[in-house]
């Protein structure tokens, strides 16, 4: 669709790597794909990230499989949606059979224990590194009230009222439709 | 099981939820309470095992397929589980046509605002669950630091954690 037109095969590379090392369920593996395609290689820009992680929230099943299609198809057609998807997901698919079958002695595993967890802080650092990234250009631009008010707001909302997801997203996009910001002008 | 039927119980169960453990009262009602093919333990041990690998929570679904009808299962699980996700195509083109509207661009934009805030309260469970200890709690500074502020790969990253997760139980034993 914009910018730069990535190839299909490198793009495939990144969802099959970061979809299938990245513990903690879909939001984590968010966050990874949106660092690597956002912020290091510059092929995905942050109104195509918001785009594709609100209307996979409304897209019914696994939000982070409909997130690869969009960003996949957003970055290079039909072709990388698919790999997008069947990359990020089958080998995570094969594993969830093997752990099937050898449950007790995987997950009892001291080594592999150790391993989750210790990863498992890594992404809560991923995660907080990603959030800051994706406010930081607001910040830059003298819109904090609206820094404040939607990412503050939409903390508040979930932690505190337990909102979900969807509903506070039409919210914000409500306020955003309505609050014109600078650029958009 | 036939393994057709899999798929479109599966898929029906996907379809009418919004995230990865949402379709689990659906799978429960039609595999252990409707069809007898699973038994509670089994689906639990789905759930576990879903859970316990990388990759969305939704993967259980692969699980129960397989637990259900062997491989045949598996792959109609693992169908039904990818199927959803291109229904977001046709509303990413509807509203890529539009995308010149200031208002729409304007709530975009909010949404990313949004994001930032989700993404922040998604962490706070996982980091209650992992970050258990001083150890921890710098494993995630660290990851932090390097992916704000550095172009480090994210695989790098949680490579390394888990090298250092996995050497902080062998040291000790050797």
């Amino acid at each position: 669709m914009e910018g730069m037109k990535p190839s299909v095969a490198a793009l495939a590379w990144i969802y099959t790597k970061l979809g299938n090392t990245t513990f903690g369920g879909g939001d984590p593996t968010i966050v990874a794909l949106q660092r690597e395609f956002g912020e290091r290689r510059k092929w995905l820009t942050g109104e195509q990230f918001a785009l594709a992680f609100s209307l996979s929230r409304v897209t019914p099943g696994t939000n982070v499989l409909a997130f690869c299609a969009a960003t996949g198809y957003q970055m290079s057609g039909w072709a990388a949606a698919m790999l997008g998807v069947l990359g990020a997901s089958a080998p995570s698919a094969v594993l969830a059979v093997w752990l099937t079958l050898g449950f007790e002695s995987a997950v009892g595993n001291v080594y592999t224990n150790a391993a989750i967890l210790a990863v498992l802080a890594a992404v809560t650092g991923m995660m907080v590194s990603s959030s800051f990234a994706l406010a930081r250009p607001s910040l830059n631009r003298r819109a904090w009230p609206r820094v404040v008010l939607l990412s503050g707001g939409t903390l508040l909302l979930r932690e505190v009222w337990n909102i979900s997801p969807l509903q506070i997203m039409v919210v914000a996009s409500t306020i955003g439709a309505l609050w014109l910001e600078d650029e958009a002008r | 099981m036939n393994p057709l039927l899999v798929y479109l119980l599966l898929l029906k169960a996907n379809l009418i939820s919004f995230s990865g453990l949402a379709s689990l009262p659906i799978v429960h009602a039609d595999f252990v309470q409707t069809y007898h093919v699973l038994t509670e333990r089994q689906l639990n041990t789905a759930v576990a095992a879903g859970r316990s690998g990388p990759g969305p929570a939704g993967i259980y679904i692969v699980s129960v397929g397989y637990l259900a009808a062997g491989v045949p299962g598996a792959v109609a699980g693992y169908l039904a589980v990818i199927t959803p996700a291109f229904l977001v195509i046709p509303l990413l083109r509807l509203l890529h046509e539009k995308a010149s509207n200031p208002r729409l661009r304007s709530a975009i934009r909010a949404i990313l605002l949004s994001a930032a805030g989700l993404l922040l309260s998604a962490s706070i469970p996982l980091g209650r669950d992992a970050l258990t200890g001083w150890f921890a709690v710098a494993i995630a500074a660290v990851s932090f630091a390097l992916l704000s502020f550095t172009k480090v790969e994210t695989l790098w990253v949680i490579l390394a954690a888990a090298a250092i997760g996995a050497g902080t139980v062998w040291m000790p034993m050797h």
